[in-house]
């Protein structure tokens, strides 16, 4: 019996990864159907109650992905959105929020191998979802 | 087709920096510093420059033997009586000639990774005008630097100076004697060269605010790889070919030594200054001795009108091509609350707190200077009250975005 699928939703900046040729007509990675972009200008755009939003009403798992710390085309928006998921910067992340169930990834456009090799590692994090009794 | 060529320009030095990052790793990868390096050169310049300062006697007859004293070479009759010279001076001279070749390289890799990466323009006309200044200074201030030691070098760019400011129509003859101060070179053009170098350097710290003015946490200190590593090579250069200054005697004795040799090639400074007494043509440098090669090679017309044409070039770069500037922030007044947090995470500094009218709910608004905003929305994820927003990315479109993927995957 095949696993049950997930949905992860990555909030992902336009700059970083080149993602215009990373999905399909729904918004789900070519490479990874179980993931779907919800794409942002720049990641530091994110707010973290947008993503324990997302946690709330289905996804089983959310992540963050920005330009390259060094490279924000904004100056900070990568920085910002980190200090705010590790909790050092308003407003932040609730601490109640699953912190397994947060990534973030912070890649240049070229780095699209390592992106997805980030990716099935933090999903490989995740607990296994439960298989429905019926 | 120039917005092309700005994205390709972006394509290949995200690729180059991929393999500096292979190198390096991410984290200490110095073209992700790339405006910290310039400064942190500035900050070796002044400390290494204020060495030298200690010992230099800005008048023709000593200006020369001053520096030379500096170098750990003795000379008779020097009025500081010090035995010796100074202790690794030349090793410090080093520093400071290789550093200023250091600082030049920087800001330019710094100017090219900006322009490349297209985040020169619009919003950010600011910092690259005051940055086109910067290196302007940079360049005056090494040029007055060269003139310090008072070589046979330093008269041919005085020279050459005069001649290029006596061919503006006007003003030429005045700035020409502006520059030596007099009609002649006397005692008190040395003085005043020396005010241009170090009164130069020190408005260059004014240039680095205007610089920084419309950016929120500049960033000023490189990694510490970086430092090290470019540090490391500035001391290496400047203990393998400290600066000296070389005479023709010294040049008769030792011209065979290999390391003499290479300094004389490429940093050592020539013999003493003879007012009268061009020489045919100097070693230039090539990170500040190009606008003397032109006048020597091109002719004075043409030097003013590469020099203004490239300078006039890079201040209009930041105004073309237009973007739409349809999406710039907008403040929802019912809603802000005055906490301030859109104004501190601004990068550009593009929002400020303004207060209220007397009886109001609450005591401040956030205000979005338009002429500022990059359109970024970090001040939409700064927000907690749902107060400011892009007009063309509303957040409840984000919302309803994220809704509609998540329902799908149930």
């Amino acid at each position: 019996m095949s696993e049950p699928k997930r949905t992860v939703i990555g909030f992902v900046c336009e700059r970083s990864l080149p993602v215009e040729r990373m999905l399909d007509a729904h918004k789900a990675m070519l490479d990874d159907p179980e993931t779907k972009f919800v794409i942002v200008p720049c990641s530091g755009m994110v707010k973290p109650t947008l993503m324990e939003a997302a946690l709330a009403n289905g996804a089983d798992a959310t992540f963050v992905c920005g330009c390259a710390i060094g490279d924000c085309h904004y100056r900070t928006g990568n920085l910002m959105i980190r200090e705010r998921l590790e909790g050092k910067r308003n407003p932040k992340l609730r601490k109640n929020t699953d912190r397994r169930k947060v990534g973030m990834f912070f890649v240049t456009m070229k780095d699209k191998e390592a992106f997805l090799e980030a990716l099935a590692e933090f999903k490989a994090g995740l607990e296994p979802k439960p298989v429905p009794e019926d | 087709m120039y917005r092309k060529f700005l994205r390709l320009t972006k394509s290949l030095t995200v690729s180059f920096e991929k393999l500096v990052n292979f190198l390096t790793t991410q984290e200490h990868n110095p073209l992700y510093f790339h405006g910290a390096l310039p400064l942190y050169c500035f900050w070796l310049l002044i400390f290494s420059g204020i060495l030298l300062w200690m010992y230099y006697i800005p008048t023709l007859d000593r200006a020369w033997s001053s520096v030379n004293y500096i170098s750990a070479l003795p000379t008779p009759g020097h009025p500081i009586d010090m035995a010796g010279g100074i202790p690794y001076g030349a090793v410090v001279r080093g520093i400071h000639r290789w550093g200023a070749a250091a600082m030049m390289i920087v800001t330019l890799l710094h100017m090219l990774r900006v322009y490349f990466t297209d985040r020169h323009r619009s919003w950010r006309w600011l910092p690259w005008i005051t940055g086109v200044a910067l290196l302007a200074f940079v360049l005056f201030v090494g040029l007055s630097g060269y003139l310090l030691v008072w070589d046979a070098r330093a008269y041919f760019i005085v020279v050459a100076s005069q001649h290029l400011l006596e061919a503006l129509p006007g003003v030429g003859g005045f700035l020409s004697a502006f520059l030596v101060g007099g009609a002649g070179i006397t005692d008190y053009s040395l003085t005043r060269f020396l005010f241009f170098h170090v009164g130069g350097a020190t408005f260059i710290f004014f240039l680095v605010w205007m610089h920084f003015i419309r950016l929120k946490e500049p960033v000023v200190t490189p990694s510490r790889a970086s430092n090290f590593l470019l540090m490391g090579f500035i001391l290496l250069a400047a203990g393998t070919l400290p600066a000296i200054n070389i005479t023709h005697e010294l040049l008769a004795r030792y011209g065979t030594d290999p390391r003499i040799a290479a300094q004389a090639a490429y940093i050592a400074s020539d013999a003493p200054a003879q007012i009268g007494h061009l020489v045919e043509t100097i070693r230039y440098d090539a990170w500040y001795m190009f606008p003397y090669w032109l006048i020597q090679n091109l002719g004075v017309l043409w030097t003013w009108i590469i020099l203004g044409g490239a300078t006039v070039l890079l201040c209009v770069a930041p105004f073309y091509p237009k973007d739409r500037r349809a999406n710039i922030a907008e403040v929802i007044e019912a809603k802000c609350t005055g906490c301030t947090f859109c104004s501190l995470d601004c990068p550009f500094e593009a929002i400020t707190m303004v207060e209220r009218a007397p009886g109001s709910k609450f005591k401040q608004i956030a205000v979005v200077q338009a002429a500022r905003c990059s359109e970024c929305g970090i001040c939409v994820g700064a927000c907690p009250f749902q107060a400011i927003e892009l007009p063309e990315l509303h957040s409840k479109t984000l919302e309803a975005d994220l809704m509609a993927l998540v329902k799908k995957g149930a």
